[in-house]
């Protein structure tokens, strides 16, 4: 079902870079232009655990929005994936999103009226697949995730470790290229922080890329790498 | 499509208040538009009733007392129509727009026989010009024609009522057709059986009855039709000529009032038409006006709907949902709500017209009569109200998509 195949395995080595993105500029108009991002250039290799870490204000959400093609940039290049993101219609934006990318917030985001399995199966209805099989990819991944017997459960009657857990299987039921988590642990307490950050771990063992946006100095030590960024520029790679 | 609809009502069900109250508006639209359509055709359906429909262009004339004295006959004299009052008004130039000119007579003693039964009276009758006969709605076979008046012949038309005197309960207008009746000693030929929700007379030729009982030249009324006659104006006119007329013929004064009795449908009805009109316009006005207040509210809760769910719709399109699908939900959503409240409008308001009729809706003095809408109309305004709703739910789902999926996740 999946619009964009990966490449084959041969091109999968040679082409090992997942997110490229060379001499990103963005800047937000107003009466004092705003220069967020300045001639970004990162390279993020498939199966990487990558943070990115800065201060408020230091333009890592914006640089993860243009990575998770949620927001436009005004110059350079983005490649995900091996597709060129520039430009995008809004209905090209969302296959991209849908198919390529899975997506973690801080606030869970889950749509309160649906139960966790709904919550789970909802970007596969996006893709058109019938509700028989997307709810059974969806209680594949609660069942990753030790929350089969939360399935029928609504956000309100799950803790906060449980519902991010739900946003992480809801990341991962489209099969996805890239887990995109911004500050994925920031409204929960560090012992649900420990445990989300090692679902990540493992998720990334298994091969997951996945780029997290924190200022949590732990969450970051918890990765592989850590892109640092101050004023909309990236300091060198603190591995 | 079925996705699409566990869509809608999930999200309807996670916002039952302001469902029911979007639906609560739209459902009173349609159903006050329907009491009110309804309403008014049972105004108009009692109004054609009592009115008649086919001999509304008549003014009938009957014979009264001189009130005043004229030309030296005395006050008091009694006025007897003739039947040269016929040929008097059809030849009087100044009866214009006159298409006929005839006559009615009635027995209320002649038996009406059959082997079963009997029933009493009968009105003898020209075809186009008997008020009553002309408003009768026929359940088989037809009512007297001119080939009766111009042939004499022995024809005969009967109520249900009297057909069910007759024949018994269980006879049926089709069976009796083509049957004999005894009256005055002769055999009559039933050629029409009728159906009307107070009358009950029959009806013969006019002309057969007055061979039967002879050729004295007195008659009991004066039936002229008019045709192109379409101001109230023109019908007091037309009335004034025929009482000019027959004031010549039996020497009375033209203002003597009393001297003929008439009955002038053609200014009632072209007066009485003006006023339905008049209502049928202000009903279409009213409604469409309370069908607008119930658009306008639910154009209003859709924006709120949409401003209340701009997170989700943040959410949705972040996970891949596109413009298209939401777009689509929310006309969904709103056509959802305005279908199915707009059909329980309709269902509720024919169901009110149906006991108003039931209370109000029959008996001679009712004022209103079968107050129902038809069902063209019912679909026509529920189909007007789905395309309304869908216009109202338009510009909030457009403006749900012109956001940008990160704004949308920023609101919080």
């Amino acid at each position: 079902m999946r619009l964009y195949k990966r490449m084959t395995n041969l091109q999968f080595t040679e082409m090992d870079t997942i997110i490229s993105l060379r001499d990103v500029n963005k800047t937000y108009p107003g009466i004092v232009p705003l220069h967020v991002l300045k001639d970004i250039n990162l390279e993020i290799q498939r199966g990487e655990l990558v943070s990115i870490m800065g201060a408020s204000g230091s333009g890592k959400s914006t640089l993860l929005n243009i990575l998770g093609i949620l927001d436009s940039y005004d110059s350079g290049d983005y490649v995900l994936d091996g597709v060129p993101i520039h430009n995008l219609s809004e209905n090209r934006a969302a296959e991209l999103r849908n198919h390529l990318i899975g997506f973690v917030f801080q606030s869970f985001n889950l749509i309160n009226y649906k139960n966790a399995l709904e919550n789970v199966a909802l970007p596969l209805f996006y893709q058109g697949v019938s509700r028989k099989t997307r709810n059974a990819l969806a209680m594949e991944q609660l069942e990753r995730l030790g929350l089969a017997d939360r399935a029928t459960h609504l956000p309100g009657e799950l803790s906060g470790g449980q519902k991010q857990r739900v946003a992480i299987a809801r990341a991962l039921v489209t099969n996805p290229s890239l887990i995109l988590a911004d500050e994925p642990t920031g409204a929960l307490d560090s012992h649900t922080s420990k445990e989300v950050m090692q679902i990540f771990r493992d998720l990334n063992a298994e091969g997951m890329t996945t780029v997290i946006v924190t200022h949590d100095p732990n969450v970051g030590a918890a990765t592989n790498r850590i892109i640092r960024i101050t004023d909309g520029q990236i300091l060198p790679d603190n591995v | 499509m079925f996705d699409l609809i566990h869509e809608i009502g999930q999200t309807l069900r996670n916002s039952r208040l302001r469902t029911f109250l979007t639906g609560l508006a739209v459902a009173w639209g349609v159903f006050m538009l329907i009491i009110l359509l309804g309403m008014a055709r049972g105004v108009q359906n009692s109004f054609n009733e009592g009115m008649g429909s086919g001999v509304n262009n008549s003014i009938t004339v009957w014979g009264g007392m001189t009130g005043k004295g004229y030309k030296g006959y005395k006050a008091g004299r009694r006025i007897q129509l003739k039947d040269t009052d016929m040929d008097a008004v059809k030849k009087d130039r100044n009866n214009t727009n006159v298409s006929q000119v005839s006559t009615t007579a009635s027995n209320d003693t002649a038996q009406i026989v059959s082997p079963r039964g009997k029933v009493t009276g009968f009105n003898a009758v020209f075809p186009g010009a008997d008020f009553d006969m002309e408003r009768v709605t026929i359940s088989a076979g037809r009512k007297i024609n001119d080939p009766d008046i111009t042939n004499l012949r022995r024809s005969i038309l009967i109520s249900e009522e009297s057909m069910h005197t007759l024949f018994g309960n269980d006879a049926k207008p089709s069976e009796v057709l083509g049957k004999t009746l005894k009256c005055m000693g002769l055999s009559w030929n039933i050629v029409g059986v009728y159906n009307h929700r107070w009358m009950s007379g029959s009806y013969v030729p006019y002309t057969t009855y007055k061979a039967i009982t002879g050729f004295d030249d007195n008659i009991e009324s004066l039936v002229v039709n008019y045709e192109g006659i379409i101001t109230e104006e023109g019908g007091d006119k037309a009335e004034e000529n025929l009482r000019s007329t027959l004031a010549t013929t039996h020497n009375f004064a033209t203002d003597d009032n009393s001297a003929i009795w008439t009955w002038n449908r053609l200014t009632q009805s072209i007066s009485s038409g003006k006023a339905l009109i008049y209502l049928q316009w202000a009903t279409w006005v009213i409604g469409i006006f309370t069908l607008l207040t119930g658009i306008v509210g639910v154009s209003n809760i859709m924006f709120v709907s949409v401003r209340e769910r701009t997170h989700e719709i943040g959410i949705r399109r972040a996970i891949g949902a596109k413009p298209r699908s939401i777009l689509t939900q929310i006309l969904a959503e709103a056509v959802a709500i305005t279908a199915i409240s707009g059909y329980a409008g309709v269902f509720l308001g024919m169901l009110v017209l149906q006991v108003i009729n039931l209370l109000f809706g029959s008996g001679e003095d009712s004022p209103i009569s079968n107050p129902t809408v038809d069902i063209s109309i019912a679909v026509q305004v529920t189909v007007v109200l789905v395309i309304a709703g869908a216009l109202a739910g338009l510009l909030p789902a457009l403006k749900a998509i012109k956001v940008k999926p990160v704004e949308a996740l920023r609101d919080e």
